[in-house]
């Protein structure tokens, strides 16, 4: 029970601790901080938002940022200001469904195939091992060909190229653990391998998993604007940063600067966000061995 | 495998790579690289004494030349000398000399050939655009006029007459006309590319003469002298001069064309395509990377029959092709070519107008988009429900908002600039909401009840703009207050596929002319392949009438009836109607952006300053 | 275990994974839905038409049956008709691959050397305002969305200044390099750049370049953030150990020090990292060869998506697999070569 009680505490930072931590808690607040306020803007753009993103001639086409329209309006009148607002759901929608994707596939495997060992974990190595550096986009792209193009199959895709990322990082904890000498005691005093599983291995796995996550939201945000460029995006009806950002790189040689700059910021801000919370809890977690 | 653990370890490892070892490994990926990239190239080597004998008689050979080449230089050595002794002439004026012109132009394009070059397969507008410069046709249409029938100038053919029911057509061909090895085009082969077509319908079921329903039209084709052909017809066709100026009607040489498809052929443009080279260009390369066309150049052909007016101006013509219109409009602003032909955006030409280091070049149009309703899901069975929507379209706003004024309204399936062309959607009008409120309150739907409708676009550029057309369209329904819009998207190939199945209750669709009369048009109201379900005979009675008669005000007349039956069936819903444009260097000229929407690039040409 | 018995076993396993990922692609290809018959049809589909087609496609067989034909071609190299043209798709790929291995390559050395010269910069400057914000450039570089970059670049440079050019792999009117011509035989790698040297061409080999520079320059950017962080942690530990600090007693310029000794000692772990992101710098690729109408690989599958060309996209990602496959078994080895430990 106090091994476990310390483990879960080297967890959960306390937000306030992590101003103490050094660089690494500051990176993972500034990185916390991004996100949320991003998520919070998101969640409260329908009450927020000036005017309707989706609606058109709002404004006069072209029209750059002043004081009526802070951020411009595009080629269709829309205010680029609701748009930047609102944008960010259909993103954060594939990013948060293709982690739990991925924790709902990758992290049992992971904890069963190693804790088994044996064939059934040579055998899910193997299968993740090929799948593992195959590079998002390409399947995204065959997959979306396939299926269709929506914020599931854009999930899924993504989803499909993580899950080894989590079994890796699972699989070696769990190899650790298992071997460490609490675990032989729990063993030796009766526990059965499910109990051991869940309430030695498990809580030593969530950090790590943690850290994967957050690249992971990183990443699914920069693959979703990538599908988006090469047309395999959501329909055009829903505010997307992406869209903005396809429209908005035909209308920069024209000079029509805002249309591509903000989201563009935004999707930036967000992937970053979550760069920034994958590293500094990373750090925190394993400390360098810096001096 | 190695984890994560080992990787760490590897991090923290204190060994050191020698130079050497180093030196070793960055050579041996190298040559991975290179060994596995060359393999794929290295050509088989033939027998090397075969090729060793070969080059020494060529070398013999050359030797041999060489020296009765040095006989004649001597000779003429000597006759100059014989000149040059003698007193100069008293010198004459000499006209100053014509202006001489760039011999090479570069196009650059976002198109692509589609499938293949073959007029009895190639129904796309760059297959159609390439066939148009390399092949030669019965007819051609003056460039810049409005390509009515006396708008028909000659080609391969001098001169043709139409027996007065229709039913037979006699072309006189021009004599003397050769072909890339010297043999003289007849009457035969004229009546070999057309039966060539027509027997390939069967297997090319897609292709531009099937499409055009050349087996319905045509009976047979008679070789009635060597250089007079008749056509024997199945209905009177009034419009038939149009069929042989598609380049489906391009004359092709035998002994490239067989009766089976001709597909692309690395490395060989002769071999790629089937058509005789009676054109003002020839194609010297054609070269496709993956499936798509990187490179294409055409060369002058000295056997054109028009080469003494000087055609083609420009001697050789390069195509390259860009990914999207974002990145022709860079090229051309950054000089990277001379002439920027489909597609750049309304909004890029517009911006583009302001550069003074660049000309832009307006046309006239005649690709049109229109809105259809799937008469099999209710309620667009209803003509009501139709009328309405076609009542709350903006055409206005569409053409103003999203092609920023360069497309125009269109109220009738013949665009202006077209014989037959009326106004009559106009009936319905424009975001005339008070109409459609009371139609579709005759079914029951008002601001409690509204009517949802599915609204499809295609979302891999086919057509230009379409998710924003298709945002305009939602929005100009839903502010009738009684309808809801969901819009979906989807690719090309599912578009299609949808439309086979039937499945979208309402989309947009594109036409370009195929031939420019009002009979390659008016079908569109009820065509099969839209499958939209809509089916009157009495309107296609019209058409089969119209089509029959040569009278253009008989014939006007009779479509515009057909525009009145569309306007109370509304199955199809005209929005707009294109203008074409060009961006150049300035000093490019002989664009012409006419209604036939070809791009004769024999009649464009670059000044080099004095 | 020895290194032999390691190799062995390694390629050994390889060869499981990628049947394993050619069935799965095989499988996902064919049993989701989608037709590509349909995709031909036009205006004129009648059944029997759409029943050659699908025969010609050999789309009519029974699943097993394609799928062991379809692993009979592959071994011989064949990968499948594209269903667009019935051209080989094999041909395509190899047609497209090298510009964009070309690609590849100099965008792993602009983000390798970058990443190295930023990175020793940053571990010497420990700690400092400078060793901050070169690793917030770091971070910051990979959350820029690939063509947003590019597009920048195009305008800044390629209108703006007209340095560089906005596209393509060569001027239009520049005639390819041919590499190196044996009478009957040829060699060329379609690599412009060791072509042109190949044919011995100084100023195509200048163009080849000059218009690789914004792409590779794009696609090395954003991923450099990666080798900047390798580079400068390696550094960190290796500067504080005792040969280097007996290195600078000897009176060792710092300068030699550094990229003498220190650097070395990074090497292995930059080259296997070069090996782990060659699977992201293929997909870098994509967006950027669309980005800079680069014909490659990358923009040869998004077009394929279009027509539903199944073989194709299939093709494509089986090759992309295959390559990717490759990399990490000639990097698995190398790996092995030199650090003995992980052979155990």
């Amino acid at each position: 029970m106090e091994t476990r009680r310390s483990i879960l505490a080297s967890f959960l930072p306390d937000l306030a601790s992590l101003t103490k931590r050094g660089l690494a808690g500051w990176i993972t607040l500034i990185g916390l901080g991004l996100v949320t306020s991003i998520v919070l803007m998101t969640f409260l753009a329908p009450w927020i938002s000036p005017h309707d993103p989706s609606a058109i001639n709002v404004g006069p086409q072209f029209c750059p940022p002043n004081g009526q329209f802070p951020l411009g309006t595009n080629h269709l009148g829309q205010d680029m200001l609701s748009r930047v607002l609102s944008g960010g759901s259909i993103m954060l929608q594939v990013a948060v469904l293709s982690v739990f994707i991925c924790l709902m596939i990758g992290v049992p495997i992971g904890l069963l195939a190693s804790y088994a060992g044996g064939k059934l974990d040579k055998l899910c190595s193997l299968m993740m091992d090929s799948i593992y550096a195959f590079p998002a986009l390409v399947l995204a792209i065959a997959i979306a060909a396939m299926l269709g193009t929506g914020v599931v199959n854009m999930a899924l895709a993504i989803a499909v190229v993580y899950v080894p990322s989590y079994f890796r990082i699972v699989r070696s904890q769990v190899l650790t653990i298992k071997e460490l000498l609490y675990t032989e005691a729990a063993r030796a005093a009766g526990a059965r391998g499910r109990t051991i599983l869940l309430r030695y291995i498990l809580p030593n796995v969530v950090p790590s998993v943690v850290v994967v996550a957050s690249v992971n939201f990183a990443d699914a945000i920069l693959t979703a604007a990538g599908l988006t460029f090469v047309g395999l995006g959501v329909a055009k009806d829903i505010p997307d940063w992406g869209w903005d950002l396809t429209d908005g790189r035909a209308l920069l040689p024209s000079g029509a600067w805002w249309v591509i700059t903000f989201p563009g910021i935004m999707i930036v801000l967000l992937a970053l966000g979550f760069t920034l919370i994958g590293e500094g809890l990373s750090e925190l977690l394993n400390p360098r061995l810096e001096q | 495998m190695g984890g994560e653990g080992n990787f760490m370890k590897i991090f923290r490892s204190r060994k050191a790579v020698t130079t050497t070892e180093g030196v070793i490994i960055v050579a041996l990926i190298l040559a991975i690289i290179l060994s596995a990239s060359t393999l794929f190239y290295v050509s088989t080597v033939t027998s090397q004494l075969a090729g060793l004998s070969t080059s020494i008689s060529k070398l013999s050979d050359s030797l041999s030349k060489l020296s009765s080449d040095l006989a004649t230089v001597s000779k003429t050595v000597e006759e100059v000398r014989k000149i040059v002794g003698a007193p100069p002439p008293t010198p004459t004026p000499t006209p100053p000399p014509p202006p001489k012109l760039k011999d090479t132009l570069i196009v650059g394009t976002t198109d692509s050939v589609e499938l293949t070059l073959d007029p009895a397969q190639a129904y796309d507008w760059f297959g159609w655009h390439i066939l148009q410069q390399i092949g030669g046709r019965l007819v051609e249409i003056r460039p810049g006029s409005k390509a009515g029938p006396e708008d028909y100038v000659p080609d391969l053919a001098t001169d043709w007459s139409a027996s007065a029911d229709l039913k037979t057509w006699t072309f006189n061909l021009r004599k003397g006309v050769k072909f890339e090895d010297g043999r003289e085009f007849t009457a035969e082969d004229v009546k070999y590319s057309i039966d060539r077509a027509i027997a390939l319908i069967p297997s090319i079921p897609e292709g531009a003469p099937a499409g055009l329903g050349y087996d319905a039209v045509i009976d047979s084709v008679e070789v009635s002298g060597t250089y007079q052909v008749k056509f024997h017809l199945k209905i009177p066709f009034a419009p038939f001069l149009g069929f042989m100026y598609c380049r489906s009607s391009a004359i092709v040489e035998k002994k490239y064309a067989p009766i089976m498809q001709i597909n692309y052929t690395e490395g060989d443009a002769r071999a790629s395509t089937p058509v005789g080279f009676l054109g003002p260009y020839k194609l010297t390369r054609w070269v496709r990377i993956a499936g798509k066309d990187n490179e294409m150049r055409l060369e002058a052909n000295p056997n054109y029959w028009n080469v003494t007016g000087g055609y083609p101006k420009t001697k050789r013509i390069i195509y390259k092709f860009y990914a999207d219109a974002t990145a022709l409009r860079l090229a051309i602003e950054a000089g990277d070519v001379d002439i920027a032909f489909r597609h750049i955006t309304a909004a890029d030409v517009l911006d583009l107008t302001k550069n003074p280091n660049l000309k832009v070049w307006w046309g006239t149009g005649a690709f049109i988009q229109y809105m259809i309703f799937q008469e099999k899901i209710k309620p667009f069975d209803d003509p009501r429900v139709r009328r309405a929507l076609a009542a709350a379209l903006n055409r206005p706003a569409v053409c103003k908002t999203v092609f920023l004024g360069t497309m125009e309204p269109l109220y009738s399936i013949i665009p202006k600039g077209m014989m037959g062309h009326t106004e009559a959607f106009k009936e319905l009008g424009d975001a005339n909401y008070a109409l459609t409120r009371s139609l579709l309150a005759e079914l029951g739907y008002n601001e409690n009840n509204k009517l949802p409708v599915e609204l499809w676009y295609e979302s891999s550029g086919h057509y230009p703009m379409s998710a924003d057309q298709a945002l305009m369209y939602k929005d100009s329904f839903e502010k009738s207050g009684v309808i809801t819009v969901t819009v979906k998207g989807i690719d090309w190939a599912g578009y299609r596929k949808n439309r086979n199945e039937e499945i979208m209750p309402v989309y947009v669709y594109g036409w370009y002319p195929d031939y420019v009369d009002p009979d390659d048009y008016a079908f569109l109201y009820w065509a099969a392949w839209l499958h939209h379900n809509y089916v009157n005979p009495e309107i296609v009675a019209l058409y089969d009438k119209a089509r029959a008669i040569t009278d253009p005000t008989e014939r006007a007349r009779l479509y515009a009836e057909i525009d009145k039956i569309a306007v109370r069936d509304s199955p199809v819903i005209p929005i707009f109607q294109g203008v074409a444009w060009g961006v150049t260097k300035p000093d490019v000229e002989g664009l012409v952006l006419d209604i036939t929407t070809d791009m004769r690039y024999w009649l464009v040409y670059a000044e080099i300053p004095a | 275990m020895g290194l032999r018995s390691y190799i062995i076993t390694r390629v050994l396993l390889t060869i499981p994974m990628i049947m394993l990922l050619l069935s799965i692609v095989f499988l996902v290809v064919r049993v989701l839905p989608g037709d590509p018959v349909l995709l031909h049809f036009e205006k004129r589909a009648t059944p029997e038409a759409m029943e050659a087609m699908r025969h010609q496609l050999g789309l009519d067989k029974p699943l097993p049956v394609q799928y062991f034909e379809y692993l009979a071609g592959l071994l011989q190299g064949d990968l499948g008709k594209s269903m667009q043209d019935f051209s080989s798709v094999g041909q395509q790929i190899f047609s497209a691959f090298p510009a964009t291995l070309e690609l590849t390559i100099y965008s792993m050395a602009v983000a390798v050397i970058l990443g190295i010269l930023l990175g020793v910069r940053s571990s010497r400057l420990y700690n400092s305002l400078q060793d901050h914000s070169i690793r917030a450039f770091g971070v910051i570089m990979y959350a820029i969305p690939i063509f947003f970059l590019g597009m920048i670049f195009q305008i800044i440079f390629g209108i703006g200044l007209r340095w560089f050019p906005t596209g393509l792999r060569l001027h239009p009117a520049i005639e390819p390099p041919y590499g190196l011509n044996l009478g009957d035989l040829r060699l060329s790698t379609g690599l412009y750049t060791i072509d042109s040297l190949l044919e011995g061409n100084v100023f195509k080999l200048a163009q080849a370049l000059r218009y690789l520079f914004l792409p590779s320059l794009t696609l090395g950017l954003v991923l450099c953030g990666v080798f900047i962080r390798l580079t400068r942690s390696n550094m960190l530990e290796t500067l504080r150990l005792d040969f280097v600090t007996a290195a600078r007693a000897r009176g060792l310029k710092e300068r030699a020090v550094v990229y003498g000794y220190a650097l070395r000692n990074a090497f292995l772990p930059i080259l296997t990292m070069m090996g782990l992101q060659f699977a992201v710098l293929l997909g870098g690729a994509i967006l950027t060869e669309t980005t800079f109408s680069w014909p490659g690989l990358g923009r040869y599958m998004v077009d394929r998506i279009n027509f539903r060309d199944y073989t194709a996209i299939q093709g494509a990602v089986v090759f992309f697999g295959l390559l990717v496959a490759l990399v990490s078994l000639v990097v698995d080895i190398l790996y092995a070569y030199l650090d003995p430990r992980i052979r155990l």
